[in-house]
């Protein structure tokens, strides 16, 4: 990852202290862009990206985590639906219009501006390429051949990713995909393992002719002293022109480093502590006595 | 079952909702038998912390009998008498195993929530907000505890729930801010705020072997506790012209060796304060607390420590550079409760800790809203509220 920050267009005078006065003793609060949060981007996005599609960019992550927001607000069932939902549906036009969509999220006090959650790029994606790579790493407290084998359990793997995706092995090294869209869509493929080296690296792609065509791989190092293993997981989607379009396209590229940043969380407590945290359901005076 | 719900700014409500169940292996259920008012309450109650949902149930100090276990708990049993440290703790990632429980990674299941915010998300709280992992609080007749074996501590035989409810949060705060100072014989510790967690800082600081330690607040029934209940001398700020020139005076002009900051909040951060100046216009006490940091980290001695309790976000104007002339250690965190609860309730077994004068006022459920009331407004000399859902 390249060490310097994709230019900022936000006003450097947002930082820290960014809030306008309270309206009204208003519940609501800005986020304020927090230095901290600055995600870097790879030299192949500032390469890639000027200004204007930086920007667009950026407009874009933060409707879409206004959304990530939404979700929760409106149950939606994951981040993923979520995701392909954005792509197929007006909510990215609103955020390349430069709104944040948050405000007019009814069940969440206090979220207006989202902007900081929405400076993440941590994307490569090739111009006229139509591809995104996606790439995070999380430490986790286990030796590399164990979370290996752990990786390749099927039922590990449909829990890991469920968040987003229905992951059912259907042979050996072969696994069906099915990811929530928009609308009742689905996106859905199956998937083989092309590369596997035990303890450290596997890598699978999509079975030819795939609606989404895509890849990953996953590997294992060993992390300093007794912190255990690192574990990185990347993901690339090829979308096929047309389908789902260049802004989906950047869209996709942004939202699926969360599922993998996600799906990596999900994994690290699952191998770690035998479950994954969760809140569904939990006692609330709404939905009939239990929200999440 | 009956919980304290947030429905909205300075909204709480007595309502029924949902029983809650074992959702995860490693859960059981609880039925409360007391839990607690917390200052860090007060702020997402009057609107002041964002990811509050209407009708969330509150609540994070608690305590109670197991009634469901989950299949993978190995210690836990059903009937255990137990009192649980807010902070929702794994017991295997490498936080909890180096002891810094409330880092802990794998409790947080909104995790994308707070990461943005403090750049790694940390451990959930109970009806602590969605950004702390919009776990179900314990103002309510059942909870829900995840990780029981980790998170769970046996109450010991023949103590009352008055003598262990505030070894949830409030005496492990303040043990571990001092803790924090490494206490010498002969040492002089100052504890800026006499609310529950100041006031176990104090006693904390005598257990720890501190000669001298002085609380300072400006409500003349805490500071009365304050000598008391735990045997401090002790600083009305409103009533001295300078709290610095005073306790130059009493410590021969070098200045406490340490100094613990337990003002405002208490213990629970948010760490979503970053807007700072809203929060300063908005709330008057801001400044104060402003104060109380600065004032702390004046008037510690030279090569001193300064145990930070009280949450802060982004603060304007922080002197740093007083502390790095004076070569000051900062020590600051959210409660690893679970690293002290065992050492805590043996104090408290030997009667070498009594922390039940706390709870000023004992309410039933039902009257938990004017419970908080009570408690934010310090009226009557409240100090901590405590309920009795069952
Ligand atoms: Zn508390
Ligand atoms: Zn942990």
């Amino acid at each position: 990852m390249a060490d310097k920050p994709l230019e900022s267009s936000t006003p450097s005078s947002r930082s820290a202290r960014g809030a306008q006065p309270p309206s009204g003793g208003s519940a609501e609060w800005e986020w304020h862009d927090i230095e901290t949060t600055e995600r870097h981007a790879s030299a192949e996005v500032r390469r890639t990206y000027d200004l204007d599609d930086g920007r667009r960019m950026k407009q874009l992550a933060s409707a879409m985590l206004g959304g990530a927001l939404l979700s929760l607000g409106l149950k939606s069932r994951s981040l993923g639906g979520l995701a392909v939902a954005l792509a197929g549906g007006g909510l990215i036009y609103q955020g390349a219009l430069g709104r944040t969509l948050a405000r007019r999220v009814p069940g969440i006090e206090g979220f207006r501006s989202l902007r900081t959650l929405g400076r993440r790029r941590s994307v490569e994606a090739g111009a006229g390429t139509g591809r995104a790579v996606l790439e995070r790493s999380i430490t986790i407290q286990k030796p590399g051949h164990e979370l290996y084998r752990a990786w390749r359990v099927a039922e590990n793997l449909s829990k890991v990713m469920g968040h987003f995706a229905e992951v059912t092995t259907v042979g050996p090294d072969l696994q069906h995909w099915k990811v929530r869209g928009p609308l009742g869509r689905s996106f859905e493929w199956d998937s083989h393992i092309v590369e596997e080296h035990p303890g450290e690296f596997l890598r699978w792609e999509s079975m030819p002719g795939a609606e989404l065509p895509n890849e990953g791989q996953v590997r294992f190092r060993p992390a300093p002293a007794d912190w255990g293993t690192v574990v990185t997981l990347r993901l690339r989607f090829s979308p096929p022109g047309g389908a789902l379009g260049d802004a989906a396209m950047k869209l996709l590229g942004q939202v699926p480093t969360a599922l993998a940043h996600t799906a990596l969380r999900r994994f690290k407590s699952l191998v770690e502590t035998g479950e994954i945290a969760t809140t569904r359901p939990n006692p609330a005076a709404r939905e009939g006595g239990y929200s999440y | 079952m009956r919980a304290l719900c947030w429905n909205g700014i300075n909204d709480l409500r007595v309502e029924t909702v949902g029983d809650p169940g074992i959702v995860n292996p490693h859960d059981v259920v609880l039925k409360v038998t007391m839990s607690t008012t917390c200052g860090s309450d007060l702020h997402f109650i009057d609107g002041y912390i964002p990811t509050m949902r209407a009708g969330d149930v509150i609540g994070h100090e608690f305590m109670g009998e197991v009634v469901d276990v989950g299949r993978d708990v190995k210690k836990v049993k059903k009937g255990d008498r137990v009192v649980v440290p807010s902070f929702i703790c794994c017991g295997s990632c490498w936080y909890c195993q180096h002891d810094l429980y409330s880092l802990c990674d794998n409790t947080n299941p909104k995790a994308e929530l707070q990461e943005p915010v403090f750049g790694y998300p940390t451990a959930g709280i109970y009806g602590y907000t969605h950004a702390f992992g919009g776990y179900a609080g314990a103002h309510a007749q059942y909870v829900r505890v995840p990780h029981a074996d980790t998170d769970c501590f046996q109450v010991p035989e023949g103590l009352r729930d008055e003598q262990v409810i505030f070894l949830s949060d409030a005496v492990p705060t303040g043990y571990m801010g001092a803790d924090f100072c490494n206490i010498h014989p002969g040492d002089t510790v100052a504890v800026w705020g006499c609310g529950g967690v100041g006031l176990m800082a104090q006693k904390s600081a005598f257990l720890l072997g501190a000669q001298r330690v002085i609380g300072i607040d400006r409500f003349p029934e805490r500071l009365k506790m304050a000598r008391e209940q735990v045997g401090a001398e002790t600083l009305n700020y409103e009533e001295v012209d300078s709290v610095l020139e005073v306790l130059k005076e009493l410590t021969g002009g070098r200045g406490p060796d340490a100094c613990i900051d337990a003002v405002g909040m208490e213990a629970h951060g948010t760490g979503v304060e970053y807007a700072y100046d809203r929060a300063k216009q908005a709330l008057h006490l801001h400044s104060d607390r402003g104060d109380a940091l600065r004032q702390a980290i004046l008037a510690c001695r030279k090569g001193g420590t300064l145990s930070i309790l009280g949450v802060y976000g982004v603060m304007d104007k922080f002197p740093i550079g007083v502390i790095l002339n004076k070569g000051l250690t900062v020590r600051t965190a959210q409660q690893h409760g679970q690293k002290y609860l065992p050492r805590l309730l043996e104090h408290v077994t030997k009667g070498e800790l009594d922390p039940s004068f706390l709870a000023t006022h004992r309410l039933p459920l039902e009257d938990a809203p004017r419970g908080y009331e009570l408690f934010k407004k310090k009226q009557d000399g409240c100090v901590r509220a405590v309920f009795l859902p069952n």
